[in-house]
């Protein structure tokens, strides 16, 4: 990793707790909300992932 | 070159503004944009990431603005002018050049950031300003990428998005609330 995470952390994000809350947020509410069905959502995840090349 | 710019887009909601589809994820997202500017990296350097983002990925709405915090701070128009040439200018700093490499490799190809570059940015920022920076990043490329695939452009036009909308995101506090974007 080439930003280490603070200690007790488990990323880069965890040294600004305040803005990864502010991200998991507006995150959490496009899966969780909207008139557009999870599957769809979780293919254009997966889709934009392998255009990035993403492995997570 | 003014700080604010009226917002015209094909995508409309109900009642003429896009951002009435998604109103409470819209709201989150200006809190987490706003959030950004106040993450310990000086604006204008966050500014001109944005501006380089947007160049690169060719959104006129977000190159027609400049964010009030970064003018604030001393941003003027020759260090923009000086992004076109920003690996040699002397009106880029080091700290600078560092990050808006970052920057470019983060929209061209995330995989092309060098160890190298990634050493560079140590040397000039705490894990706590690249955690802001990296944010911002993903926040800046988003939302040019979102503005120009729905052709959102700075005309003036009837799609005029107001302040507490569209602006919170593109430029942050408005201090003429109630003019149009």
């Amino acid at each position: 990793m080439r930003i280490e995470p603070p200690e007790g952390g488990a990323s880069l994000f965890d040294h600004q707790p305040e803005l990864f809350a502010a991200f998991n947020l507006v995150y959490g509410t496009l899966w969780s909300e909207g008139v557009v069905d999870q599957a769809t959502k979780e293919v254009a995840r997966i889709r934009n992932a392998r255009v990035v090349d993403c492995g997570l | 070159m003014t700080t604010t710019a009226p917002v015209s887009t094909w995508l409309r909601g109900a009642h003429g503004d896009l951002f009435d589809l998604v109103p409470e994820a819209y709201g989150q997202l200006g809190d987490l944009y706003a959030g950004l500017w106040d993450a310990g990296v000086d604006p204008i350097t966050l500014e001109l990431c944005r501006l380089r983002v947007a160049t690169l990925i060719g959104s006129a709405a977000d190159l027609a603005v400049r964010d009030p915090r970064a003018v604030a701070a001393g941003l003027t128009e020759d260090v923009v002018e000086a992004l076109a040439s920003w690996t040699s200018s002397p009106l880029i700093t080091d700290a600078q050049r560092a990050v808006l490499s970052f920057a470019e490799q983060y929209v061209l190809d995330a995989h092309g950031v060098t160890d190298a570059e990634a050493a560079a940015l140590h040397v000039h920022f705490s894990p706590a300003q690249l955690a802001t920076l990296t944010t911002a990043l993903a926040v800046f490329d988003a939302l040019a990428r979102v503005r120009t695939v729905l052709s959102v452009e700075a005309d003036g036009s009837g799609m005029a998005v107001g302040p507490s909308r569209l602006g919170v995101a593109l430029q942050g506090p408005d201090p003429d609330e109630g003019e149009q974007r």
